[in-house]
């Protein structure tokens, strides 16, 4: 530490401008990650919050399964009798509408049934009510303006959806879950703005199977069997939309800011090991173990990475609180401290490329006037 | 205390480039008094210093150091003699940049695993026996080149070092400086009773030594 310190202290200039990058690099990465995060719920919160262990879908519905795949009654049926499966029908849509008062309202329709296990849980105002109408609302709808008691009316068609209560924050693709009983998602499905005989019933299809699956449970042989394609719960987040190509982009972005962190900060000390060459050499010379001057260099790498990456994350954190709620973004604790330790250890990484050269100087040009 | 060297032989280069630097050198150094090393340019002065402080393993021959034999150790045992058995006086110094004086030899108690801020007051005391004591706070550029050769000598002294190996010492001094730097020397080698080898070109300081040593005729007489 004491070789290591004095160094820090006698070259701040330098090291403050390493750090600098450094902090960059950092609330960079936290930024991203924090959008990578915040995109993800916005996509798939819906899902995510869903308590079911599989989706089943139509079998010839291979992407964007959600807005693709039609399952009838029969095969929902089907799945219910399926031993160790517990399934209810689920559908999917995006709609728009507004309140009485005015509020215009983006509307991802969950249709669900009501004595269900995918009933929502309110937070406020009262549930979905089996064989009535109505709609729950997730928390952003109601922070948009909309309250329980409200009547959203579906564009087009006219449809009216009474609040009935406020569920917790929940997405799909980027739009806020309203909850429905199913008939009421169908009319919305289903309906054909200004079509004749649009007061006609809806035919009795949904968009998936939502499934709680046991463990002794055999989902390939019934989807055989009833001609679906069943996904775990986390595998058909990708079935959302834009959630795949959100995914790879923003991870893409990721990729490249690890691989920029150990370059950037290997270059540094690459420059910095080469510059005091002479000096490793004079302490090689003095008997200095090749062990202690990795120990320095590496203290060195430490203070610097540790200190500016702990600031760089701190910056991503401020700006998370600074943006509030006005872009998807969410950094919570444990992928701002994944963030820290992933920038740290590709900056010390990129330190482990200059260690050779900190271990090689050798001690004889110190002799006969070479330096 | 001795340093003897038997039938060393240094070797630089392969091939057509191979060029033997010391070839089967004999020779022998005793505590208590200043040796100088001279010869030109070319004649090993150097190599003698590097293989006598453990920097550089011979090709062949045995260096020993009150019997120890330097040559037969490994990388990290030379090192090891280096930190606790050797002091060293390189040419112009070669002072850590940035460091005050007293953190200079306070860098080898560091290397030798003690605390640095337990030592402070025998650096401060190497600093005033080489009449240094005002510039103790004083980094490299600020002080002259002979300031710089005595912050040397005390940081080489930290450790009461059996042997001191000294290169070159008044290159880059003024004539006043060399001769109070050889002064110096000369006393340490006295006082501290150990053993002193200078390489130098500086009649100033073969005129001061108890012994020369002639690597010119030293080399004649191994061939």
């Amino acid at each position: 530490m004491f070789l290591a310190l004095r160094e820090l202290r006698a070259a701040k200039g330098r090291f403050a401008l390493m750090g600098c990058v450094v902090v960059l690099i950092a609330a960079l990465v936290g930024i991203v990650s924090g959008f990578t995060t915040g995109l993800g719920d916005d996509t798939v919160s819906a899902l995510r919050r869903l308590p079911a262990t599989h989706i089943a879908f139509s079998g010839d519905a291979r992407t964007d399964q959600f807005a693709r795949s039609l399952v009838d009654s029969r095969t929902a049926a089907g799945w219910g009798a399926e031993k160790g499966v517990q399934a209810t029908p689920m559908g999917v849509s995006i709609t728009r509408g507004s309140t009485g008062r005015g509020v215009p309202v983006d509307l991802a329709a969950f249709g669900v049934d009501p004595g269900s296990f995918l009933a929502p849980r309110v937070e406020s105002g009262a549930g979905l009510r089996p064989g009535g109408d109505g709609v729950v609302i997730s928390r952003q709808i109601a922070d948009d303006g909309v309250r329980v008691g409200d009547t959203i009316v579906i564009d087009r068609l006219g449809i009216r959806l009474p609040v009935l209560g406020v569920t917790g924050r929940s997405s799909y693709g980027h739009v806020p879950v309203g909850y429905m009983p199913l008939g009421t998602w169908q009319r919305i499905r289903f309906s054909v703005p200004g079509a004749a005989g649009a007061g006609a019933a809806p035919p009795g299809q949904y968009s998936a199977v939502a499934l709680r699956a046991g463990g002794g449970a055999v989902l390939g042989a019934a989807d055989e069997r009833l001609g679906t394609r069943t996904l775990a719960r986390d595998e058909a987040f990708a079935a959302a939309p834009g959630y795949s190509g959100e995914r790879i982009t923003m991870n893409s972005i990721l990729l490249f800011l690890y691989l920029i962190a150990p370059l950037v900060v290997g270059a540094f000390f690459a420059v910095w090991t080469v510059q005091r060459q002479p000096e490793l050499a004079l302490l090689r010379a003095l008997g200095a173990a090749r062990r202690r001057l990795l120990a320095h260099t590496l203290v060195q790498a430490a203070t610097v990475v540790v200190a500016s990456t702990l600031v760089g994350a701190g910056l991503a954190a401020g700006a998370g609180l600074a943006l509030g709620s006005a872009v998807p973004f969410s950094l919570p604790l444990t992928t701002l401290l994944g963030t820290v330790a992933a920038v740290t250890a590709a900056g010390l990484a990129g330190t482990a490329l200059t260690l050779r050269r900190v271990t090689s100087a050798d001690p004889l040009t110190m002799l006969g006037g070479n330096r | 205390m001795t340093l003897r060297l038997e039938d060393v032989t240094v070797v630089h280069g392969k091939g057509d480039a191979e060029n033997r630097v010391l070839d089967g050198l004999d020779v022998e150094f005793a505590s208590g008094g200043l040796t100088a090393v001279v010869g030109p340019s070319g004649s090993g002065k150097s190599t003698l210093l590097a293989v006598a402080g453990a920097l550089l393993r011979p090709a062949s021959g045995r260096v020993l150091l009150d019997g120890t034999d330097l040559a037969a150790l490994n990388d990290a045992q030379r090192a090891r003699i280096r930190r606790e058995r050797i002091g060293y006086m390189f040419q112009s110094g070669n002072l850590l940049p940035n460091f005050t004086a007293v953190d200079q030899i306070l860098t080898v108690a560091h290397l030798t695993g003690r605390r640095p801020g337990r030592h402070r007051a025998r650096a401060e005391e190497l600093l005033e026996a080489v009449g240094l004591a005002h510039r103790r706070g004083h980094r490299p550029e600020q002080l002259s080149g002979g300031e710089r050769q005595r912050v040397a000598l005390a940081r080489a002294l930290f450790l009461d070092p059996p042997l001191l190996l000294v290169d070159e010492p008044t290159a880059a001094v003024d004539r006043g400086q060399a001769g109070a730097l050889t002064g110096l020397l000369v006393e340490t080698a006295e006082r501290q009773d150990c053993i002193v080898v200078v390489a130098t070109h500086d009649p100033v300081v073969a005129d001061a030594a108890g012994r020369v040593v002639d690597m010119a005729r030293l080399t004649a007489m191994s061939t």
